[in-house]
C-alpha cells in the first residue's frame, strides 16, 4: 500500500504539472527524490545517510533544516546542495513537513552565554563517551548503511562540524541537552544539570567552531592521477609491479588490457595493461567505512607503452579521490595508502 | 477505476519521479528493487547508450571468498573504444577512470545505484574537447539512472 501512495503522490505531481497553475513552483517531492532518497530512501528510513524520523523533525526548526541541505556536513558524506534555489530548498522542507506530519520548533536566535571552560569539564564527564573528544561522534562508519552492521543505530552526530554549528543555534542546542532525543538515544539531562550546566555546556561546544578540521586541504596544484616513466621495458615494468604488490600483501587479480571486452580481441591494444590488486581485509573496513568505495575499485595501476617505447604508470591519486566522497574517515586512510602505492611505484621503477 | 487505467496513471506517475541525482562528485539513484534485477536493467540501458559492457566486478564474490560476509556488490565495466583510444592517447592521466564504472549496491530489498561524475574531473582538465566529453559521459550516466527507474517502475506497475 506504501507503494500505491507513493505512485499515487507521483500521480498527483502529474496532475499538477499539466494543470498549468501550479507548474512553476518547484516540488518539494520530486526534489527529495532526485536528490535526497539515494542517501536516506523514500520514506527517510536510512541508507548511507542518517534517518529522517518523524521525532527528530519535530525537534528541529524549518531554518535548521534548509541550512542542513545548503552546507551539508562537511566531510560527514551529506554534501551541500548549492546549487538549489531558496524555493527548492524550501520546498523539500515543507515536504518532509507534510509527510512527517511535524510542525517546526522556531528558535530564538540569542546566543547562550555560558563558562566554555566549566562546558569542557562536564563535556568530559556526560558527553565525551558518545561524542568524542574533539565532538566528531564516536564509532566506525559515516552512516547507517542498513545491510551493514553497526555499533550504534544511528552515529551521534558531530556536534563539531561545522556544518551542524552553522545551522543549529545556541537555543536548540540548550533544549536538546535539556530533553534529549529518545529517536537517536541522546538522554535527557534535565535531572544531572542545572540550567547554568547546560548553558556552560552549549558555550563549549560552540567553542568547536574555532577548532580547525582535523583533514588537510590538498595541494592546489594536485592532480586526479600520478604518471610515472618508467626505466624499463614494458614486460618488465609490469613485473616489477605486481612484485612490488606482492611484497606489499595485496592480491593480484588477473591483468585486463584497457580496452579488453570493448573490441574484437584481435584489435585491442596489448600495450595497455591494468594491474588489478586488492587487499580484502582492508577493502572490508573501507567498505564499511564508505559503502560507495565500489565506483573506484578495483586498485589498479595501468601502464601503457607510447609512441616510441617510453613507458609510463597511471596510478589514481588517492588524496584527491578520497575527498570526493566528503568523507573524512576515508580521507585519513587513503592520505595513509597513498603513501603504499608511492613506496610500490618508487620499488617498481628503480 | 479499471485496472488497465489505474496502471497507466501509476505508469504516468513513476516516469515524473524518475530522476538520478547529481551531488557534485557522485551521481546516484535509489531503485526500489533487488539488485540481482536491477543489475540487469543496468546492463540494457548501458548497451542502449551506445557503449559495450566490459565486464563485470564482483566485489562481493572476491570477499566471501575469503570468509567476509558481504551483501550484493557488482561492478559494471563499460565504454566505447574509441572514447577510451582518445584517452589514452590524448589525456593518458585519465585512463585511470576507464573505462567507466558502475556501482550496483544492495540495500535489503532496493539498490542503489553510484557513479563517479566525470565532471568532478573537469576542473582539472581544461581542454574545450575533453570538457564537452565529460559532460557528455554525465549526461548519459544521469539518463542511465533514469532510465533504469523508469524501466524499474514500469515493472512495478505492471505486477500490481
Amino acid at each position: 500500500m506504501n507503494l500505491i501512495r507513493l505512485l499515487l503522490g507521483g500521480l498527483a505531481v502529474a496532475t499538477i504539472s499539466v494543470s498549468g497553475t501550479a507548474h512553476a513552483a518547484p516540488d518539494g517531492r520530486e526534489l527529495y527524490i532526485e536528490h535526497c532518497s539515494g542517501c536516506h530512501q523514500m520514506e527517510g528510513q536510512s541508507g548511507i545517510g542518517l534517518p529522517l524520523l518523524n521525532a527528530k523533525l519535530a525537534d528541529v526548526s524549518d531554518k535548521y533544516l534548509q541550512s542542513t541541505i545548503r552546507l551539508g556536513r562537511p566531510g560527514r558524506v551529506m554534501p551541500a546542495f548549492q546549487r538549489l534555489s531558496d524555493a527548492q530548498v524550501g520546498a523539500i522542507v515543507k515536504f518532509l513537513r507534510q509527510r512527517s506530519e511535524t510542525t517546526e520548533i522556531a528558535y530564538a536566535e540569542e546566543p547562550v552565554v555560558g563558562d566554555a571552560a566549566h562546558g569542557h569539564t562536564l563535556y568530559t564527564e556526560h558527553c565525551i563517551k558518545c561524542h568524542g573528544a574533539d565532538g566528531s561522534g564516536e564509532g566506525q562508519g559515516t552512516g547507517v548503511t542498513t545491510s551493514r552492521e553497526r555499533t550504534f543505530l544511528v552515529m551521534p552526530a558531530s556536534i563539531s562540524n561545522p556544518g551542524f554549528l552553522a545551522s543549529a543555534p545556541d537555543q536548540m542546542i540548550r533544549r536538546v541537552i535539556h530533553v534529549g532525543r529518545k529517536s537517536s538515544g541522546m538522554p535527557s539531562f534535565d535531572s544531572k544539570l542545572s540550567e547554568t550546566d547546560i548553558d556552560d555546556l552549549v558555550a563549549f561546544v560552540r567553542s568547536f567552531e574555532q577548532q580547525a578540521r582535523s583533514v588537510a586541504e590538498i595541494d592546489a596544484d594536485e592532480r586526479p592521477t600520478h604518471v610515472f616513466e618508467s626505466p624499463h621495458d614494458f614486460e618488465t615494468t609490469v613485473n616489477n609491479v605486481k612484485a612490488a604488490l606482492t611484497g606489499a600483501n595485496f592480491r593480484i587479480f588477473p591483468d585486463r588490457l584497457l580496452e579488453q571486452g570493448l573490441t574484437d580481441e584481435f584489435s585491442v591494444n596489448t600495450r595497455q595493461v591494468g594491474v588489478r590488486f586488492c587487499n580484502f581485509n582492508v577493502l572490508y573496513g573501507m567498505l564499511k567505512i564508505e559503502p560507495r568505495l565500489g565506483v573506484v575499485l578495483p586498485c589498479r595501476i595501468t601502464i601503457m607503452e607510447r609512441e616510441g617505447g617510453e613507458v609510463i604508470l597511471v596510478v589514481p591519486n588517492l588524496r584527491v579521490i578520497s575527498r570526493w566522497f566528503n568523507n573524512d574517515e576515508l580521507v585519513g586512510l587513503w592520505d595513509r595508502m597513498e603513501e603504499t602505492f608511492t613506496n610500490i611505484i618508487d620499488e617498481a621503477t628503480l | 477505476m479499471k485496472t488497465a487505467t489505474l496502471k497507466m496513471f501509476l505508469l504516468g506517475a513513476v516516469l515524473v519521479i524518475a530522476h538520478a541525482s547529481v551531488a557534485d562528485n557522485m551521481i546516484m539513484a535509489r531503485v526500489p528493487l533487488r539488485a540481482e534485477i536491477v543489475l540487469e536493467y543496468v546492463k540494457a540501458s548501458v548497451e542502449e547508450h551506445g557503449y559495450t559492457v566490459a565486464h563485470l566486478q564482483l566485489c562481493d564474490g572476491g570477499m566471501q571468498d575469503f570468509g567476509y560476509k558481504s551483501d550484493f556488490y557488482r561492478v559494471v565495466f563499460f565504454g566505447k573504444v574509441d572514447e577510451v583510444r582518445m584517452v589514452s592517447e590524448h589525456y593518458p592521466e585519465l585512463v585511470s577512470y576507464l573505462p567507466l564504472k558502475i556501482a550496483v549496491i544492495a540495500e535489503k530489498d532496493e539498490t542503489l545505484l553510484t557513479v563517479l561524475n566525470p565532471e568532478a574531473l573537469a576542473p582539472f582538465f581544461p581542454d574545450e574537447a575533453l570538457q564537452i566529453q565529460l559532460g557528455r559521459w554525465q549526461s548519459d550516466l544521469v539518463s542511465i539512472f533514469n532510465d533504469v527507474r523508469r524501466a524499474v517502475g514500469a515493472r512495478i506497475v505492471s505486477n500490481h
